[in-house]
């Protein structure tokens, strides 16, 4: 019989009582990933292992803190390495890829990444990125992942403000509709 | 109740507001359950974004480095069966001693008997407890991990803000280094200006304590070198830090 692993929610309550081995069953089930966003953000390797240890050691310093209306466990805590990544992209104007190219080039899919093991869901995710036309996933791709303001892509896409909001809004539209279909 | 806020949302829910645009927007948020509602549904597909990228290993030292960070926190160690549990040469009587040392330094009283004495009284587990929570409600910290030679090795900044008193290094298991050698302590700006924060010379104890005389703030990495002389430019890094703590918990 496969071992029970303990929910996320327990974990966190863990965490919150300070319990080392909750820290360490978190990294494991989700320091993979949370390490895999950030170098998605900041494309470097180094770079992206502070950010998850940062953002493991500000979850386990705020667990106690957390509340559920702030989203599950694994959005929360994804949230946090989402933030810092942003941040020192957006601090250090070394990591930040300057011409829009840059932050376009670097791709959910890599020669060097390992394959991804994805479950339905992350597969439904995907693919609803994919299908977006390309105005509307570039705009979604580089304000999340390139930390781009909706003013300064307004700015880098030559376009006006409205129509960025407007391709993020349609784009997430369509995202929320695909992920709908599924559950 | 603020203007509503909903053609804000996606920029919001993506991170793609400036701060200024963003507290705007949680501020309406707080007091507007419809705003709130929608965002909170816009909030659920970019929480999916993460699932759209390529999965990479991180390197396996990043997990021990993480616990590490954390120990000096912790009420209770790791769980038996937690198959990766590495935790490099720290013992449980070295971070005892090591709590009790950075109380001791945190408390001004830094004279060796005292030190002997408190060491003796915090064996106690109750006790061991009490002191690492004074540690965490009055300290905020830097890891340094050790490099190179100085592997296994590592070093703690704490800060004690809460207590008014001058900040530390704790660091575990220094190397012996040449006669000729000293170490530095460093703290970096955001900019990468070096400042001497202290020079010292192993002790050749498990745990050494180094006080620093210069303010933490204004900068967000710390490093050691093996330098030749107590001033001059620095030399080897063995030991740096990667990134401020945060400031305070999300």
């Amino acid at each position: 019989m496969p071992e029970q692993q303990p929910a996320d929610d327990a974990l966190l309550t863990a965490l919150a009582a300070r319990d080392l081995g909750a820290l360490a069953a978190l990294y494991d089930r989700y320091g993979r990933l949370a390490y895999s966003l950030a170098y998605r953000i900041l494309g470097e390797s180094e770079a992206a292992e502070d950010v998850v240890q940062d953002a493991f050691l500000s979850a386990w310093r705020g667990a106690a803190t957390y509340r559920r209306e702030r989203g599950n466990p694994r959005a929360w805590l994804l949230s946090i390495v989402h933030h810092r990544a942003v941040d020192i992209l957006r601090r250090k104007t070394t990591f930040r890829p300057a011409p829009l190219e840059m932050a376009e080039s670097q791709p959910s899919d890599d020669d060097t990444a390992l394959a991804a093991e994805k479950n339905v869901e992350q597969r439904t995710v995907r693919d609803a990125l994919e299908a977006l036309p390309q105005a509307q996933r570039r705009t979604i791709e580089l304000a999340y992942f390139g930390g781009y303001t909706h003013v300064e892509l307004s700015e880098l896409m030559g376009v006006p403000l409205g129509t960025v909001k407007g391709r993020m809004r349609i784009g997430l539209q369509k995202m929320r509709r695909a992920l709908e279909r599924t559950r | 109740m603020t203007e509503h806020v909903l053609d804000e949302l996606e920029a919001y829910a993506l991170g793609a507001l400036g701060s200024t645009d963003a507290e705007r927007v949680a501020q309406h948020l707080s007091t507007c359950a419809s705003c709130r509602a929608e965002a909170a549904t816009l909030a659920e597909v970019v929480d999916s974004l993460p699932d759209t990228v390529a999965l990479r290993e991180p390197r396996p030292a990043l997990r021990d480095r993480l616990l590490q960070a954390a120990t000096p926190e912790a009420r209770s160690r790791v769980a038996a069966g937690s198959r990766r549990w590495s935790f490099g040469p720290i013992r449980p009587w070295r971070l005892a001693i090591a709590a009790v040392t950075a109380v001791v330094i945190v408390l001004g009283a830094a004279d060796v008997d005292a030190y002997r004495r408190l060491v003796a009284v915090t064996a106690e587990r109750d006790q061991y407890n009490r002191t690492m929570e004074s540690i965490r409600e009055g300290a905020r910290t830097w890891y340094m991990a050790g490099t190179g030679s100085f592997a296994g090795s590592g070093g703690t900044l704490y800060d004690p803000r809460a207590t008014g008193k001058q900040p530390f290094v704790l660091f575990h298991d220094l190397p012996p280094i040449a006669a000729d050698k000293v170490l530095t302590i460093w703290l970096v700006s955001p900019d990468s200006t070096w400042a001497r924060a202290a020079t010292f010379r192993p002790n050749g104890e498990d745990i050494q304590v180094v006080e620093i005389s210069s303010e933490v703030a204004g900068f967000d990495r710390c490093a050691v070198t093996v330098d030749d002389s107590p001033w001059g430019k620095h030399g080897v890094v063995v030991m740096e830090s990667r990134i401020a703590p945060p400031t305070s918990v999300p």
